[in-house]
């Protein structure tokens, strides 16, 4: 127990404090005492929010997809994807880490890469310039697609298990004999019953996602930046005054997870291992 | 008397699970407990286990206090409704176990496993694991590996309760052969009446923490908070002309 | 016969999953590969035999990696193993498995940018034990939340069958326990070696660039431009992953992940 508390929970409650504390200057090189100027700065700047609010949309825009893709992919394709072959294919993507999949995207889809060298090849673009941008672009298209490229064959396994555990197939089979026609049961049996198990999952999937750090370091654009990028930027600012405001929005990001903790795991007997 | 119990009181939560419960038990006989799910039976066996504390009360064992002893000290062997077999090993090392855990030389083991065997007829299953197993024959290896042990008392929660009706009736009369003829002094929980009557040297009824031991089964049979005579009562309902007697009599 | 589409799409979804494994490859034995053309100019093993000899310091990541990822797998499996025990059975087990979701959750990058300071004053920023003891924090939680589940009734009715039948606590842990928990051992092992073999934000904040993982080599080798080397790291990077997911799928796919 003792051994629990020292590494599970010091750690957390260190670092925590230790960016709270930063964050009002009470700790830290060039800070004299206790200040709200950093907290102030900070909100005045409007950055902040601007980069939750981007990171939020990345992130569920990317986690919506990557689940309506991969439902369609486990729905249509749940006999074939458990032959042999298959079954050992869609597993392959796990093997590739973030950092990878956003080299490969950028490999891909920058101005000079392979996609755009064969549309120079057909004749489609003349320039290298007419190219659309595609990573490092304004509306983070290389952030996404990188995401979901990660994210959606995990989905697509989830829900193969899922429905081989859950029975799902029996359960169609019951609402057909019940008198559902196919669209009846696939909207109001399969995707309920497969949302209602992994539901938890998805949402600390968009957790994981806001939080990224490798993929839009190497996808991003400037301005806005995504939450981690911007708080690492921040702290290794020559700015002294900025490190501060850095732990700030650290602050309010751990709050804001550990919140989101708290609301996905603190009801009854709910934790991950029982989905 | 060898299993003497005195005043045993246990809560949980400000809840009495087991009131004031007092019984003794001869060597080598059999004490069969009549309860529902959630009278506190199993709370009770686990204290004599010593898997759980007593708030109050003593145990003896043979003329000695036991409880201060460690469970694995106590000899006494706690089964469970489920077999338990280790997954990991086959039926020869799970037959085995108590006397590797005891150090016993490897001589000794073989023998003893193989005479064991023996008595459990499973000749032939030694090298099998535990899943190629009917669940006649793993309930069967459960007791084996426990009375291997010699253990000076056995206790057995609904040990038949997971088995078909056909099993279980094989599976009662195989028990009773192995505790005579390994001289096992028992205490066997079932809520089953007719297993209950048929198990037991004595019987006891329990009832929201509290046990009461009968003289003898006539005594239990008539008591009617056991059951019996509800279920002797539906019986002569269903064969015709008993049922006037029935009701002339009241 | 009805026309069935759904074979175009299962060679286009195999093509889609291959196609990134068959392009790093291509990649990292490629040179001299510029703008407009579609097919490098040279195609083969130089850039690999080049790792070899020359001073890229790729065959040192590689080992490097391996030798924190086995560390970081086994300190936190084990210690995950054991102290998930008496966390799934005390009374106030949901609120201690809420606190490790805590660390879990947040990104690791954030959560050792805000511990930086603690490693500065214990003197293990910029070192490879940090790196591990950094992972460790971070692939701890996991381990806890993943052996969680195994801690169920049934277990917990084996240790007691194995206590009255003569066992000691030791004798419970090593011959029944542990056999119990093997298949989850391994699962837990590789999960958190994949924990430490994927992680990048945590080990450059942590190792200051001076503990050069594989995948601190891959971003620099981006940073450099220099892809074909990038892919070839890639590829090192990829390879053991793959390898683990031949011998078993259930290696590397794991609910919690």
């Amino acid at each position: 127990m003792l051994f629990f508390v020292l590494i599970g929970v010091v750690p957390f409650c260190a670092a925590f404090i230790y960016a709270l504390l930063y964050s009002f200057g009470m700790v830290g090189v060039l800070n004299t005492g206790f200040t709200l100027a950093f907290w102030k700065s900070v909100f005045a700047s409007g950055e902040v929010l601007g980069s939750f609010g981007y990171s939020a949309v990345v992130a569920a825009i990317s986690v919506l997809l990557s689940v309506s893709i991969a439902m369609w992919v486990a729905l249509k394709f749940t006999r074939e994807l458990n032959k042999r072959f298959l079954s050992f294919i869609i597993y392959l993507p796990l093997a590739i880490p973030g950092i990878v999949a956003a080299f490969f995207t950028f490999q891909l889809f920058s101005k000079a890469g392979f996609f755009s060298r064969i549309a120079y090849s057909f004749g489609w673009i003349t320039k290298v310039r007419f190219f659309p941008d595609l990573v490092n672009d304004q509306l983070s298209i290389g952030i996404m697609l990188t995401f979901i490229t990660v994210v959606m064959p995990f989905f697509v396994l989830l829900f193969l298990n899922v429905y081989k555990n859950e029975r799902v197939e029996e359960l169609s089979k019951l609402a057909f004999s019940l008198g559902a026609n196919s669209s009846q049961v696939t909207w109001k049996v399969t995707i309920p019953i497969i949302l209602r198990k992994t539901w938890t999952l998805i949402a600390l999937y968009f957790i994981f996602l806001l939080g990224a750090y490798e993929v839009p370091l190497i996808l991003g654009q400037e301005s806005p930046q995504m939450l981690s990028v911007l708080i690492i930027r921040e702290l290794n600012q020559y700015d002294l005054s900025k490190i501060s405001e850095g732990y700030v929005v650290a602050v309010i990001y751990t709050i804001v997870v550990s919140l989101a903790a708290i609301a996905l795991f603190s009801r009854k007997k709910m934790t991950l291992n029982e989905i | 008397m060898f299993l003497e119990v005195k005043n045993i009181v246990k809560s949980f939560h400000n809840e009495a699970v087991v009131r004031d419960l007092n019984f003794s038990l001869d060597a080598h006989k059999t004490l069969s407990i009549l309860g529902k799910s959630g009278c506190g039976k199993t709370t009770m066996l686990k204290i004599v286990a010593g898997l759980e504390n007593a708030d109050a009360g003593t145990i003896s064992l043979g003329g000695k206090n036991i409880d201060n002893v460690k469970p694995g000290k106590r000899n006494v062997v706690y089964l469970y409704q489920e077999d338990l077999l280790f997954p990991h090993l086959n039926i020869f090392e799970n037959i085995a176990f108590g006397l590797r855990i005891k150090k016993f030389p490897e001589k000794e083991i073989v023998e003893k496993v193989n005479a064991m065997v023996e008595s459990l007829e499973l000749n032939g299953q030694e090298t099998k694991m535990p899943h190629q197993l009917s669940g006649g024959q793993r309930q069967r290896v459960s007791f084996g590996r426990a009375i291997i042990t010699s253990p000076s008392l056995l206790l057995l929660d609904e040990p038949f309760g997971s088995l078909d009706a056909g099993t279980r009736q094989r599976m009662q009369e195989f028990f009773k052969s192995l505790t005579a003829k390994y001289q096992i002094t028992s205490l066997f929980v079932t809520h089953d009446l007719k297993e209950a009557i048929l198990m037991g040297d004595e019987i006891a009824f329990m009832q929201s923490g509290r046990l009461k031991v009968y003289k003898d089964k006539t005594d239990f049979i008539n008591d009617p908070v056991t059951g019996v005579q509800n279920e002797i009562g539906f019986w002569e309902n269903l064969i015709p002309g008993k049922v006037e007697r029935e009701t002339l009599r009241k | 016969m009805k026309f069935s589409w759904k074979p175009f799409i299962l060679t286009l979804l195999v093509v889609l999953i291959v196609f990134p494994f068959a392009y790093m490859v291509l990649l990292s034995m490629a040179s001299e590969w510029r703008f407009p053309d579609v097919l490098p100019n040279y195609f083969g093993l130089r850039n690999w035999t080049q790792i070899f000899s020359s001073e890229t310091g790729l065959i040192s990541s590689f080992v490097l990696s391996i030798v924190i990822s086995l560390s970081v797998a086994f300190t936190s499996t084990l210690s995950g193993f054991l102290i998930s025990r008496s966390v799934s059975y005390h009374p106030r087990k949901r609120l201690f498995t809420l606190l490790t979701y805590f660390p879990y959750i947040l990104a690791p990058v954030v959560f050792a940018a805000c511990l930086s300071y603690f490693f500065l004053m214990t003197g293990l920023f910029g070192s490879a034990t940090g790196v591990i003891v950094a992972q460790f924090m971070i692939a701890f939680p996991y381990a806890l939340i993943f052996f969680s589940s195994f801690w169920n009734e049934r277990i917990r009715q084996y240790e007691e069958l194995t206590a009255t039948l003569g066992g000691n606590r030791r004798q419970t842990f090593l011959k029944v326990l542990l056999p119990l928990a093997k298949g989850m051992l391994l699962i837990c092992f590789f999960q958190t070696f994949l924990i430490s073999w994927f992680e990048y934000g945590l080990t450059s904040i942590i190792g200051v660039g001076k503990v050069q993982t594989l995948t601190i080599k891959v971003f620099l080798f981006i940073k450099e431009a220099n892809f074909y080397y990038g892919a070839l790291s890639c590829c090192l990077l990829i390879f053991p992953p793959v390898l683990l997911l031949y011998i078993n799928k259930r290696y590397v796919f794991n609910k919690l992940i």
